[in-house]
């Protein structure tokens, strides 16, 4: 009956003809995307399938058992719509996207320039007030430190690493542009005809002069050097071949170089032993130009990047990879999507509303009876595909799970922690009692090294040692009133058991066969805290707890 | 074992490497005329280039020896007694006729007739800074990517990363942890599990017996889960996941080999007592347990003052350390399929300086190796006889990478990696192997 039903779906977009569906930008791509499946797609989630996902991407946790079971018995058929506009203005949503945009932004590298604590503050602030994506990109690549609202820039700009204007390059080029020119360093690029020498020099040469100083009082200020001239480069492959550029954004007009008067190259002259600040700052056209409504890369980049977030692959994929001989799976859907993002004024809230309402992000994770894994190319998007919860979704999930998240959230979170991860895990400190020092281990654990993207999933046998082992696991596992394995303890009905255990931790009701199983080995066993226990660890390490599908 | 030993005599095998790229990649039999003929130079760059290779490497797994720091060849593998930059100690006849080396390894003497030696390395770098990584890269061309470590570059050309035990294990003094950069452009999947001082990583927990029902029942509520999960999903992600506590559960069973407190005294002394012996040991036992590469790093060779003491101490612990991996390795029917590989970043200076030191030496030093897919009492190259410079042919790490990886059954002329569809060659393509080192 259901392929039945697909069958119908499918037969519907195939009809009417384009546009008739284009009242709405979701079903728009969900026709195009239908229009290039090449065969039989998956059903739609099941509620319980769709409302963990949407959590997990919107609020970057899972639902609360009664929030499942809440949204199960709910017969509107306006709830998923409802459920989508509902995490979109939650308390979650600000957080959730703060953590998201700083590993795109960031990728983990960290630094001293400025806190935690602010660089986060800065993102949420920007989410809870939906702060579009150019204007907050180009005002934390235009920051110099100066102005203490705006600090928190110089952190993506020159700190852990991006102190080093080649990392910064070929980092941004990565992050905001979606190419990796690092090839293009030494040469062009040798199998990517797109990627040249000399885009990546007059990138280079946009963010090269930037360089922190500290002023008397320790606070770190961004100040360019003087730029006199064009910088000059050459191929390893001829060396002979000198060639010079200006700053550039790739695709754009070379920035003439003013000519430089001696005592009037400054806006700030030089004083208290700081450099002074000169009048032409490249890194200002950096900022203005990326961003700018009309250069479509910056756009582009970013709307993949979402819809990655979203559906577990790129429609340019690799991220990194978009060139010409590597076009989108799908290319009316980049475009479309890149044409009314700018439209909408780089407003995420609305983008990824859009991406949530559609058919595409909605599918079910299981194929049809009838059709083979094997079979299906995932930029087919014809089943939703699994991916790994972040380290900081990973923590949420766990603490919401097992009932600890609520009170670590109301700990006052360490502004000065001195708790690190290596200090944890060697065994020099006890587990974490509040939010900041439990992401600290869990970022410390799962997260990717600084500088690399966190766009693959990288399992490791320490991952699945922590989440067997761990202290903090143990503790979480722990009977109180509030947790879990508390309130599972005081449930006699092995059948109410059961299904809290599935809710809380699987955000779904148990099968017949799973109540079954859980009913056997509570029956079996005499240690019933042991069983319990056994059952909540053995799901914590499943593929279905770690994974977002 | 012994039969099939080769030995060269210092001197007789005279091949110009350097300048013949992928050149000097001969077979067997060709070797064999060439050491009849014993002048070769002449015919080696004759040769048509990349002839499949006649011989098949035999070894599977590797132990790579690390000294951080860099030995001195002369008070190891290429002494000089009696002359200007010779040193205090003297030279001593091993098991290979005609073939001496240090008096500081009286015990890897007796070995000689299992393992060889090369004496005429010359490589690039003179600073650690830049030595160190290159070195343990094959110090491949630059091509702006980050070429993995040995033991990264092998796990993944034997296709071993999916087995059930950690394929590379590096044992290193100090800190522990997973070792994700040895892989470069692999990617993580590829990187060393380090055990600091040997031990186990954190969280690796041997159940106590009245635990043990309890690990079982956590596993069979996974396992159950999964494989329902698994059900017409694409199971890319919940495979590679699902592997990884496959892993742990080996190590967790295997928890013995992750335990130096755990190694037996009597084995302990046999390897000499030292750091270097207790890892050493411990890498003979994962070798067993199936691991693919053991990486064992021992610090505190740069011998910039007192040379001469340091030495006689690290190279009595190297000597005997080594002479009873090999022994053990013997015994047990394990040498003939485990490539045993020892070197440094580069050698010391033939100069001693004011603080009777060595300082550094990339122009001729010497690496040994022995066990699979390698010639036994072998000595390859020689330098003049101040021992300041090689004195005829010389021999790059990327030659090493090339023979290691032919040692290992890996033809780097045929093999290639693919970093996302830039195809990059495994070892640097202006070296060849040392074939008269293979079996």
């Amino acid at each position: 009956m259901q392929s039945q039903r697909i069958l119908t779906v499918v037969m519907l977009y195939l009809l009417v003809p384009g546009g008739a569906w284009g009242q709405t930008l979701s079903a728009e791509i969900d026709r195009l995307i239908v229009a290039q499946a090449g065969g039989t797609i998956a059903g739609p989630a099941s509620d319980a399938e769709f409302l963990r996902r949407v959590t997990l991407d919107l609020a970057g946790t899972l639902p609360t058992p009664d929030e499942t079971r809440k949204f199960l018995s709910d017969v509107n058929p306006d709830k998923r719509t409802q459920a989508i506009d509902r995490l979109l203005n939650g308390t979650d949503y600000p957080r959730r996207m703060a953590e998201l945009s700083s590993v795109i932004l960031l990728e983990r590298r960290d630094g001293q320039l400025v806190s935690d604590a602010g660089w986060q503050t800065y993102l949420r602030e920007s989410f809870t007030t939906n702060k579009p994506w150019n204007l907050l990109v180009r005002d934390l690549l235009a920051a110099d430190g100066v102005d203490e609202k705006t600090r928190a820039g110089l952190r993506l700009m020159c700190d852990g690493g991006r102190g080093d204007p080649h990392v910064r390059t070929q980092d941004f080029a990565r992050i905001f542009l979606g190419r990796n020119i690092q090839c293009a360093q030494c040469h062009d690029h040798p199998t990517v005809s797109d990627y040249l020498q000399q885009d990546y020099f007059g990138l280079f040469a946009l963010l090269s002069p930037s360089a922190v100083h500290r002023n008397k009082q320790q606070q770190p200020l961004l100040i360019e050097t003087v730029v006199r001239e064009k910088l000059t480069f050459q191929s390893v492959f001829k060396p002979e071949n000198k060639q010079s550029i200006g700053p550039r954004i790739p695709g754009g007009s070379e920035a003439e170089i003013p000519v430089v008067v001696a005592g009037q190259e400054f806006a700030v002259p030089p004083q208290d032993g700081l450099p002074g600040r000169p009048k032409f700052q490249p890194r200002l056209l950096w900022a203005e130009q990326l961003t700018a409504p009309t250069y479509r890369p910056f756009a582009r980049t970013a709307v993949n990047r979402f819809w990655f977030e979203l559906m577990g692959r790129g429609l340019v994929h690799p991220l990194d990879q978009d060139h010409s001989a590597n076009p989108p799976s799908h290319p009316q859907v980049l475009d479309r999507l890149t044409d009314e993002f700018i439209a909408h004024n780089f407003d995420v809230r609305w983008l990824l509303r859009e991406l949530a309402l559609s058919a595409t992000y909605q599918r079910s994770s299981q194929l049809p009876d009838e059709l083979p894994a094997a079979s299906v190319v995932p930029s087919s998007y014809r089943v939703a595909l699994p991916r790994p919860l972040a380290a900081e979704q990973l923590a949420q999930a766990t603490a919401q799970a097992l009932g600890h998240r609520t009170r670590l959230n109301a700990a006052s979170p360490a502004q000065d922690s001195n708790f690190t991860y290596k200090d944890y895990i060697n065994g020099r400190l006890p587990p974490p009692e509040n939010w900041h020092d439990v992401l600290v281990v869990f970022v410390g654990t799962f997260a990717h090294p600084a500088g690399q993207a966190e766009v693959d999933f990288r399992p490791s046998v320490e991952h699945a040692l922590f989440l067997e082992n761990d202290r903090l696991i143990a503790a979480w596992l722990q009977p109180t009133e509030a947790t879990l394995t508390g309130r599972l303890q005081a449930m006699t009905d092995h059948a109410v058991v059961a299904e809290e255990i599935y809710l809380a931790l699987l955000a779904r009701l148990p099968q017949d066969a799973e109540r079954a199983e859980i009913n056997e080995i509570l029956q079996s066993q005499s240690d019933r805290l042991a069983a319990i226990q056994d059952i909540c660890a053995g799901i914590l390490s499943s593929a279905e707890f770690r994974l977002n599908h | 074992m012994r039969g099939r030993s080769l030995t060269f005599i210092e001197g007789e095998v005279n091949i110009p490497s350097t300048n013949c790229a992928g050149r000097n990649d001969w077979n067997r039999r060709d070797v064999l005329q060439s050491l009849v003929k014993a002048s070769v130079a002449t015919v080696a760059c004759g040769l048509p280039r990349a002839l499949p290779a006649e011989t098949k490497g035999r070894a599977k797994r590797v132990v790579c020896i690390w000294l951080d720091g860099a030995m001195s060849q002369l008070e190891s593998w290429d002494p000089k007694p009696g002359t200007e930059f010779g040193g205090p100690f003297q030279a001593i006849p091993t098991s290979v006729p005609g073939l001496s080396i240090s008096e500081l390894m009286p015990r890897m003497a007796q070995q000689m007739h299992r393992f060889s030696i090369i004496r005429s390395m010359h490589t690039q770098y003179e600073d650690h800074s830049r030595g160190v990584i290159p070195i343990q890269q094959g110090d491949p061309k630059n091509r702006g990517v980050t070429y993995p470590l040995l033991g990264s570059a092998v796990v993944k050309l034997l296709g071993k990363e999916d087995s059930d035990l950690p394929p590379y294990i590096h044992i290193k003094p100090g800190s522990g942890g997973f070792m994700f950069q040895d892989a470069g452009f692999l990617g993580p999947k590829y990187g060393a599990l380090a055990l600091g001082d040997g031990k186990a990583p954190p969280n690796l927990v041997v159940p106590q017996d009245e635990f043990k029902a309890r690990v079982d029942r956590r596993r069979q509520m996974r396992d159950r889960l999964n494989s329902r999960f698994d059900q017409q999903r694409l199971t890319d992600s919940s495979a590679a996941y699902n592997q990884t506590y496959r892993v742990a559960e080996q190590m967790a069973r295997h928890a013995e080999l992750f335990d130096p407190s755990r190694l037996r005294p009597d084995d302990v002394a046999r390897y000499g007592g030292s750091q270097l012996g207790r890892h050493l040991l411990q890498a003979r036992q994962l070798i067993e347990a199936g691991v693919t590469f053991v990486k064992v790093t021992m610090f505190h060779w740069d011998t910039h003052g007192d040379n001469f003491n340091c030495h006689l101490d690290g190279v009595s612990q190297v000597d005997q350390a080594l002479a009873a991996l090999v022994d053990d390795l013997v015994v047990r029917g394990l040498y003939e399929e485990t490539l045993v590989l020892i070197l440094s970043e580069f050698g010391r200076t033939p100069k001693i300086n004011a603080r009777v030191g060595r300082d550094h030496w990339p122009e001729c030093w010497s690496l040994g190796m022995g066990g699979g897919g390698v010639q036994s009492g072998g000595v390859i190259g020689k330098t003049n006889d101040l021992g300041t410079f090689n004195a005829h042919e010389e021999y790059d790490i990327g030659h090493v990478y090339h023979t290691v990886f032919r040692a290992l059954g890996i033809d780097p002329l045929l093999e290639e990696y693919d970093n996302g569809g830039q195809p990059l060659p495994i070892a640097n393509e202006k070296c060849g192997a040392i074939t008269q080192l293979l079996a």
